[in-house]
């Protein structure tokens, strides 16, 4: 399920000019989604938004958001307020440059995002930006604004699309000559061929899998063996409420702890 | 190096091979410019609280608890603790598991970044032999460990004189861009219009340096802010014209006539600053107007 457009503007090269919207390329999202409970009864835990001096439920319709002036000082901010700020790159993602495809260093990286045609009327506005950027092999570099701050953006053409990268600020990246400066310039040349030797038996393609979590999966394993083993259960009790929470909750931790020590020793293994 | 302490001390393992490291924060975010959530009603700001979904009762911290859901509304509590509990004790080494050709690497996995130096120097022969041998071999290389209490897979390369860890995002985690974009029609371009946006990049061509990006926003709201108590009227977001189908290979030529007419108007040079003064130029005027 495609998560619903983050951002809605414009793509601007030059005189051409094409609708597009944003989608954030990651997630926060978990394998294994745990709620809050309460512990006393078992309910869920929910959110809920009160005044901070009368204390009452705040209806939706009266939430804002305030700019703090001073102590309890707010200017309320409404979102089309927001979206009136003096700057373009509230709206327009206009290209101004372009560098090479490999020349800004990825510790500048901040969050990727993907591009897209907002409609069909931009698609192939959007297609010549993103072929004549591969084609040429740069990447475009922008300015937009994002989360309440304006950054410069990098936009990279992948497949159909376009990944747009947030860049993080000179003064968000630790300058490395701090970290780096007492390291040796050149390695022994007795040792580099021999790493080098070692590199080739250990090469390999990358693949998602080498990002997988293994925890999780340890996790999701007993979740399955736990659904099937209430089942069962409820089946001999024919309809009786089964709680027998105590006993799955030591059960699940012993089990876990057994098959992380199996992970782990395949992994070595393997 | 005075002064930072590091994240996290251990060892980088290749084959037989450890170096003890030390990892430090390439990155931080800085701050920027919060809202609160404000009550029109009142004038008050909001706050949010956590209660009893049955009860409306709110619930302290030490009394929530996580679960999962099986099935109807029923739970098994899980306490946060054994889900921490686990996580396997830090063995403190990042086992480099495969080298990958550095153009194998998709930087949509990217999470943090962080610098990693040897810790001390009898490592430090170990570290610069890696570094340089994955230099020259183009790859770089993928290792796990427990990091920050939770299992992460790195992805380690030389940068500069050192190396750079950074730590992935679960596989979970990234929507493949594959999937993002396949619903996208696709469509090719070539010929004239592939041609004239070729042109108008290169017109366009430079280096970028995102240390010297400066942020306009803050000030940008200031002066909304500003206006908004002088009761002034906001200034109307422009309306922007999208290019149509039909128009675009015109509007790709006028691009790159504007472009292309920028580049031809003559460069003053120390050598034409003084070729022409006001007559003579009018002079030449009417003599090009003259039938050939």
């Amino acid at each position: 399920m495609a998560p619903r457009p983050y951002w809605k503007g414009y793509l601007k090269l030059s005189l051409v000019t094409c609708p597009v919207n944003m989608t954030p390329a990651t997630s926060e999202s978990e394998k294994v989604r745990f709620h809050t409970l309460n512990k006393e009864t078992g309910n869920r835990v929910v959110s809920r938004y009160i005044d901070s001096v009368t204390g009452k439920p705040v209806k939706d319709e009266d939430e804002a958001k305030g700019y703090a002036r001073g102590e309890n000082d707010y200017v309320v901010l409404t979102d089309d307020d927001l979206d009136a700020v003096a700057l373009d790159t509230v709206k327009t993602i206009d290209i101004e440059k372009f560098v090479a495809a490999d020349s800004i260093e990825w510790v500048y990286l901040e969050k990727p995002h993907y591009l897209m045609p907002d409609d069909a009327v931009g698609n192939e506005a959007f297609a010549v930006i993103r072929d004549a950027m591969k084609a040429d092999k740069v990447v475009g570099v922008s300015k937009l604004v994002i989360g309440r701050r304006e950054r410069a953006v990098v936009l990279e053409p992948r497949d159909e699309g376009i990944v747009l990268w947030s860049l993080r600020f000179g003064d968000e990246v630790r300058p490395e000559e701090n970290y780096f400066e007492d390291i040796d310039d050149e390695g022994d040349p007795d040792l580099v061929p021999l790493v080098q030797k070692l590199i080739k038996q250990k090469a390999a393609r990358w693949s998602p899998e080498m990002a997988s979590d293994p925890i999780q999966e340890s996790l999701l394993k007993l979740i399955a063996e736990k659904k099937k083993a209430l089942r069962s259960v409820k089946k001999s009790t024919r309809g009786k409420e089964t709680a027998t929470p105590a006993s799955n909750v030591i059960n699940i931790m012993d089990a876990l702890k057994k098959s992380l020590a199996d992970e782990l020793k395949s992994k070595k293994a393997g | 190096m005075a002064g930072q302490r590091a994240q996290w001390k251990g060892f980088v393992k290749f084959g037989e091979v450890a170096c003890g490291v030390a990892l430090y924060t390439a990155a931080s975010t800085s701050d920027r410019i919060t809202f609160n959530t404000i009550n029109t009603a009142t004038g008050n700001r909001v706050n949010r609280v956590f209660v009893d979904s049955e009860t409306e009762d709110p619930v302290p911290k030490e009394a929530q608890t996580k679960g999962f859901e099986i099935e109807n509304g029923q739970y098994i509590i899980i306490d946060p603790e054994e889900v921490a509990a686990t996580i396997p004790e830090s063995n403190k080494t990042l086992e480099i598991e495969a080298f990958i050709p550095c153009s194998d690497i998709d930087d949509v996995y990217f999470d943090k970044p962080y610098y990693l130096t040897p810790s001390d120097r009898t490592g430090s022969d170990a570290f610069v032999a890696l570094r340089d041998g994955m230099r020259k071999s183009n790859v770089a290389a993928i290792a796990r460990t427990v990091l920050f209490r939770r299992m992460r897979t790195v992805l380690i390369r030389p940068h500069g004189k050192g190396l750079i860890a950074t730590t992935l995002n679960f596989d979970y985690e990234v929507r493949s861009s594959k999937k993002a974009f396949e619903e996208m029609p696709k469509i090719k371009i070539e010929g004239e219009m592939l041609d004239l946006a070729k042109h108008i990049i290169s017109t366009k061509k430079g280096e970028f340096d995102p240390a010297t990006f400066d942020d306009r926003y803050e000030a940008a709201l200031a002066e909304l802010v500003k206006a908004k108590i002088e009761g002034k009227a906001l200034p109307k977001r422009k309306k922007v014209e999208v290019s149509k189908p039909n128009d675009l290979l015109a509007a790709l030529r006028q691009s790159a006539g504007m472009t292309k007419a920028a580049d031809e108007k003559p460069k003053r040079t120390a050598a034409n600053a003084n070729a022409g003064t006001g007559r003579e130029r009018a002079a030449r005027g009417t003599a090009a107007k003259r039938p050939a």
